[in-house]
């Protein structure tokens, strides 16, 4: 193998690489998964039986609609489980003091940030996935063909957090109590993502079109935020590893 | 060079030469520090490195690639095996054609297949400074390369070293071996308190 790898391929290779790992050492998927069920099942106890989406439930002191109720279910739970796996972005490097040596390879910083940001929006997908059509079958939620818009609110979040959540773990990295100090950081600022994914969601859950999502303007939102931090987070990670 | 109130470098003025120089002092006297700071690693308080006379800027790849670094740990991933961690450094830095070379010549083909986690903080040594030479680098910084070992290994890392050591290369070895590093050394430098007491040319007591 002579010289010649590029930028994509070394990012590819420190991702490949995570997930290689991953694969062995099973930490953080089996982590996330175990959370997220353990919430839902958790949640599920916490609506009145027989509760329908369309519905509203009393809560003092008026009430609220069971849609929104599940939507911010739904959210809180993925970003709690992100949160989990988030904090383990750089134990593989801490173990053995890898990330000084990752630090001299001649790979634009950018780059391991583009391999974890992967990493972690591979992660949150995957427990999505197994998660989020238990979440719909344990609530009795009949999406129909609002799937699609319903996968790209997933998208578009996870985009944001990952991108964010990956900055703040590299922020909280060399930190002594990094697994305070990440949510500390980074829930603030999540704060504006996951009021949009959860708006949007709730008017999926009671059957809005795509055309009244759009109107609403909680896509710009999102999209806005996931540039923003994707950005953010590629010129900053050089300045937050030092 | 400070960590809060705490000096680790002061007043240093120290011109390296080619050659392998031996880095050696008391414990706390910046002899780690050091080494991250000619590795990048570490920013300077005041000061600056220069390497070719041009002041070192860590941004630069072709700089990155010129440095060959072990530090306290070993810089390896412990779920992946030797080969792989090899591999995966390697191909970071453009090149795998040395990989059988530092492996044979530290002695870990038998363990070429043994997860990082499994081997003894020796062995993990000895794959850490394979680690540093796959590449090629131009610059050599290792921090306590004998820590762990017993004196068959200790060889093999000498030999590695002065294997890899060419006309114009600078390698600096921080140890508090000093006879070990003295062996082959062109140059030896004491630090004491973040501060240089002694700087000598021409240590060797042996061949190179």
């Amino acid at each position: 193998m002579s010289d010649g790898m590029g930028f994509v391929a070394k990012t590819r290779l420190i991702a490949g690489k995570d997930l290689r790992i991953e694969g062995r050492a099973r930490e953080v998927l089996p982590a996330m998964v175990t959370f997220v069920l353990a919430v839902m099942l958790l949640l599920a106890f916490s609506l009145p039986p027989g509760s329908r989406v369309e519905e509203r439930v009393r809560f003092l002191p008026g009430s609220v609609s069971v849609a929104d109720v599940l939507s911010g279910f739904l959210w809180v739970t993925v970003l709690f489980a992100g949160l989990i796996g988030f904090a383990r972005t750089f134990e593989l490097e801490r173990e053995e003091s890898a990330l000084d040596v990752l630090l001299l390879v001649p790979l634009d910083r950018s780059g391991l940030f583009l391999a974890k940001a992967v990493v972690n929006l591979a992660f949150l997908l995957v427990v999505q996935v197994l998660t989020i059509p238990l979440f719909v079958v344990l609530f009795g939620l009949d999406l129909g063909a609002r799937w699609a818009p319903m996968a790209l609110v997933i998208v578009l979040v996870d985009l944001g957090f990952v991108g964010l959540g990956t900055l703040f773990a590299a922020v909280s990295a060399r930190a002594r109590s990094r697994e305070l100090l990440l949510p500390v950081l980074a829930l603030p600022a999540l704060v504006p993502i996951f009021i949009a994914g959860t708006e949007l969601t709730a008017d999926i859950f009671l059957g809005a079109s795509f055309q009244t999502l759009a109107e609403r303007g909680w896509f710009v939102v999102l999209i806005a935020f996931d540039a923003i931090f994707g950005i953010v987070g590629a010129l900053a990670f050089d300045f937050v590893l030092e | 060079m400070t960590f809060g109130r705490t000096v680790a470098l002061s007043d240093l003025h120290l011109e390296i030469g080619p050659g392998i120089a031996g880095l050696f002092g008391p414990n706390a006297a910046g002899k780690s520090t050091l080494l991250r700071v000619i590795a990048g690693l570490q920013e300077t308080t005041r000061g600056e490195v220069l390497w070719n006379e041009q002041p070192v800027n860590v941004r630069d790849e072709g700089f990155r690639r010129a440095v060959g670094y072990v530090g306290h740990d070993a810089g390896l991933y412990r779920a992946l095996t030797v080969q792989e961690n090899l591999q995966f450094f390697g191909l970071l830095y453009g090149t795998t054609a040395k990989i059988e070379q530092v492996v044979a010549r530290l002695n870990l083909e038998s363990l070429a297949s043994t997860r990082v986690g499994e081997l003894s903080a020796g062995l993990r040594r000895r794959a850490a400074v394979a680690r540093a030479l796959v590449h090629d680098p131009q610059i050599l910084l290792l921090d306590e390369p004998y820590a762990n070992l017993d004196d068959d290994a200790a060889n093999l890392v000498s030999a590695a070293i002065r294997d890899w050591w060419s006309d114009g290369r600078h390698a600096l070895v921080a140890s508090h071996g000093a006879k070990r590093v003295k062996a082959f050394a062109d140059a030896s430098i004491i630090l004491q308190r973040g501060h240089v007491v002694s700087h000598r040319a021409r240590v060797a007591e042996g061949t190179r």
